[in-house]
């Protein structure tokens, strides 16, 4: 061990390429999870902020927030499921919204929400028309507290009230209003998409704790009306994010089994390199099980700074990234996978050299190979 | 050259490798050039591959297609605005529809269309045009000549749409990655009171324009824009690549290409400094009996090019069946300037990252030889 770590302290420069390679494919990786991360915190967020044990979709909508269209009737159903401790209708409306100061085709796109049901993300629905909270992401737009936006064709207006975090949704920033809200702006501005008093999009349910199989309840009692899910089945419901982290994560995946043919490569090399040394060592009496924990030794602390600075990088760019431009996120969750995927990847890489160090004859170093 | 191959053939584990190595990142680069090209097609495919070559977009539609609502006073400006020969409405929006018997309800993007020649898709890859209402062209892939597709309602009826017939087919003609019908403006209508009762006027998401002949249509979208602040004329290109959502993807896939356009000419890079450092008592060897230092570096290039050329071969066999699947709903295709231009790129900068290796070759001093220090 310790002349590994002589050999790492000693002769930094062996292994400097192939720290920065790592580095490159550390920062490769972080960044990869990292927009994957912001693209769904910024596609899911109004759907996590409801905080419900279910949320039910109409069944022909496809789990669709705007094609979803729940009745009064079905309200009631839902409401009267045991296990249903309280119900909140839902309802959105996406439109541009115009913000003073801004040049007339400067429009920012939004989601209004119209909702019920408070929860630890989001307050109490404001109680007069014409009013919203709106996602912290608008504030870069120019938005402060008590500004007046004005969203659709028919410019109607919404006065902010306040601010929440983490509420987006398709991407957009979000305002959140009451339902008369909502529907008073829906009407104004999509007449093909207009709402009747009691109609809603979809129901915010919450349920008591011991309600187990209350999808399938509500879902019956509602004569298979209804589709309800679990906020991780809605979340997987909206358009493209399933795609997405699918996408993401055989990106991620084939980057990880680079790394390990990186290291594999490097330390099989360096262990070419060595092969006359090791062979005097093992003639000295060194086991192959040291001198293989030798090289893991060094590559974990290679592998290791590299995620380090990878991390760094991730959390300035993190830093840096103005918001709306590219989405990305970089979460503890995210560096620390990463930085256990890279050290897996490197044990891996590793092991491909042991078969060369276990091969080594010592009596090679005394000349009796010759 | 000669000495090149031996030692290649000799170190078969070693070059295998690194070959591999470089293969994967060629077989990732060009995976997800792949996708990025599928995946915008998938998004905008529809709006470039319809005919009005200016769309009309209100201002508030974010150049969202199904966001856009164009009143009729924005109409009627747009219409008279100077230069125009034709325009027509058009309509879209996503619906839950079922198609043919199958069980399972799907997504369809529907465009509507009152003019065939401001909104239909203009080459067809199979079947015809669609003559009259109930018939659409539909997207290919997502439909089949021959389809019949119902809208449904929120009680999973449709209400007097009746049934849509697919009577022609368009390649890469989708739109927010959904199966996508073109069909009369009659058609679309029906779609959206079937999907939602409750609606009122339906009013068109744009208005397709072609300019009189002899105007650029660029110039007649700038009158359009100029004639409304409300009005957001695009030329049918411009439309497309402006969609929003394509420049961040693009913006995104462009880091992740410059990182693995780093990695490949760094892990070549490495691999051949090592090598060259391994063998430098050989080397100095080879020069101290007259080998020219311009053969050894020759020759160090030629294995450049060979591990190079090698994972380009790998990369571009494992993406070729790679690139006629589908992930989803979006199309992949083998994408020949994308392979032709990372090719040459990454050619290029594997012979660039072989300089340092060069650069020790050309250092190496014949004299070392007699003294022992070729070999540190």
């Amino acid at each position: 061990m310790s002349l590994s770590l002589k050999e790492l302290r000693r002769r930094p420069g062996r292994f400097g390429v192939a720290t920065v390679i790592l580095t490159l494919i550390a920062i490769l990786l972080m960044f990869l999870g990292g927009l994957l991360d912001g693209l769904t915190a910024g596609n899911t967020g109004a759907i996590r902020a409801q905080q419900a044990d279910l949320i039910v979709y109409s069944s022909t909508s496809q789990d669709s927030l705007v094609r979803s269209r729940i009745e009064p009737e079905q309200e009631k159903q839902v409401a009267a499921v045991e296990g249903v401790s309280g119900v909140g209708e839902l309802g959105s409306v996406q439109l541009g919204a115009r913000i003073d100061g801004k040049g007339p085709r400067d429009l920012v796109p939004v989601v209004l929400f119209g909702y019920q049901a408070a929860s630890e993300g989001l307050p109490e629905p404001p109680t007069r028309p014409g009013e919203a909270w709106a996602d912290a992401t608008l504030k870069a737009e120019g938005v402060e507290q008590g500004d007046t936006v004005r969203v659709g064709p028919a410019r109607s207006t919404i006065k902010v009230l306040g601010f929440v975090d983490d509420t987006r949704y398709a991407g957009q920033s979000t305002l959140w209003a009451s339902l008369r809200t909502w529907r008073m702006v829906q009407n104004e501005n999509r007449p093909d998409a207009r709402v009747t008093p009691g109609i809603s999009q979809a129901l915010v349910v919450q349920s008591s704790p011991d309600a187990s199989g209350l999808a399938g309840r509500i879902d019956e009692a509602t004569d298979g009306f209804t589709s309800s899910l679990t906020e991780s089945e809605a979340i997987d419901a909206l358009p493209g994010v399933a795609a997405q982290e699918s996408v993401f994560n055989q990106i991620i995946g084939l980057t990880v089994l680079i790394a390990i043919i990186v290291v594999a490569l490097f330390f099989a090399l360096i262990t070419v390199e060595r092969i006359g040394l090791y062979g005097v060592l093992k003639a000295l009496g060194a086991g192959s099980g040291r001198l293989f924990a030798g090289v893991l030794l060094q590559a974990v602390i290679v592998t290791a700074i590299a995620c380090a600075i990878g991390a760094l990088a991730a959390l300035a760019l993190d830093a840096v990234v103005p918001a709306g431009s590219i989405p990305f996120t970089a979460t503890g969750a995210r560096l620390v996978d990463s930085t256990v995927f890279l050290l897996v990847a490197a044990l891996i890489g590793c092991a491909f050299s042991l078969r060369r160090v276990l091969r080594v004859d010592p009596a090679q170093a005394i000349g009796g190979g010759q | 050259m000669f000495l090149a191959l031996k030692e290649m053939r000799r170190a078969k584990v070693r070059f295998g490798l690194l070959i591999s190595a470089t293969g994967l990142l060629v077989l990732l680069i060009l995976a997800q050039q792949a996708i990025q090209t599928g995946l915008i097609t998938s998004f905008i495919g529809a709006i470039e591959k319809q005919s009005a070559p200016v769309l009309v977009y209100s201002v508030d539609g974010q150049r969202i297609l199904q966001g856009s609502i164009i009143t009729p006073a924005l109409e009627q400006k747009i219409r008279s605005t100077e230069g125009i020969e034709k325009s027509g409405r058009i309509g879209q929006g996503t619906f839950t529809v079922k198609v043919n018997d199958d069980e399972e309800d799907s997504d369809a993007a529907i465009i509507g269309y009152t003019d065939p020649d401001l909104g239909e898709p203009d080459q067809l890859s199979a079947g015809r045009a669609a003559r009259g209402p109930g018939e659409a062209v539909g997207s290919a892939p997502g439909f089949e000549v021959g389809d019949t597709v119902r809208v449904l309602g929120p009680d999973g009826g449709s209400r007097g749409t009746g049934e849509i017939r697919v009577v022609g087919l368009a390649d890469d003609a989708q739109l927010q990655v959904t199966p996508t019908l073109f069909t009369g403006w009659s058609g679309y209508v029906a779609s959206v009171k079937s999907a939602n009762p409750d609606a009122g006027a339906i009013l068109p998401s744009a208005i397709g324009v072609a300019p009189v002949a002899g105007l650029d249509p660029a110039a007649l979208a700038e009158r359009i824009n100029d004639a409304s602040q409300e009005a957001d004329a695009l030329p049918r290109q411009v439309a497309a690549d402006e969609s929003p959502g394509v420049a961040e993807v693009r913006q995104s896939f462009q880091v992740i290409f410059l990182l693995f356009g780093l990695v490949v000419p760094l892990v070549t890079g490495l691999f051949f400094l090592i090598i060259t450092l391994q063998k430098s008592a050989s080397l100095t060897l080879l020069r101290a009996v007259g080998a020219q230092s311009g053969l050894l570096v020759r020759s160090l290039m030629f294995q450049v090019v060979l591990v190079i050329g090698g994972g380009l071969a790998v990369g571009i066999a494992l993406y070729t069946p790679l690139s006629q699947a589908r992930l989803g709903e979006i199309k992949l295709s083998f994408d020949v300037s994308a392979v032709l231009i990372w090719s040459v790129l990454l050619l290029g900068l594997g012979l660039l990252s072989a300089v340092v290796s060069a650069r020790r070759v050309l250092k190496i001093d014949p004299i070392e030889a007699t003294t022992g220090e070729g070999g540190r």
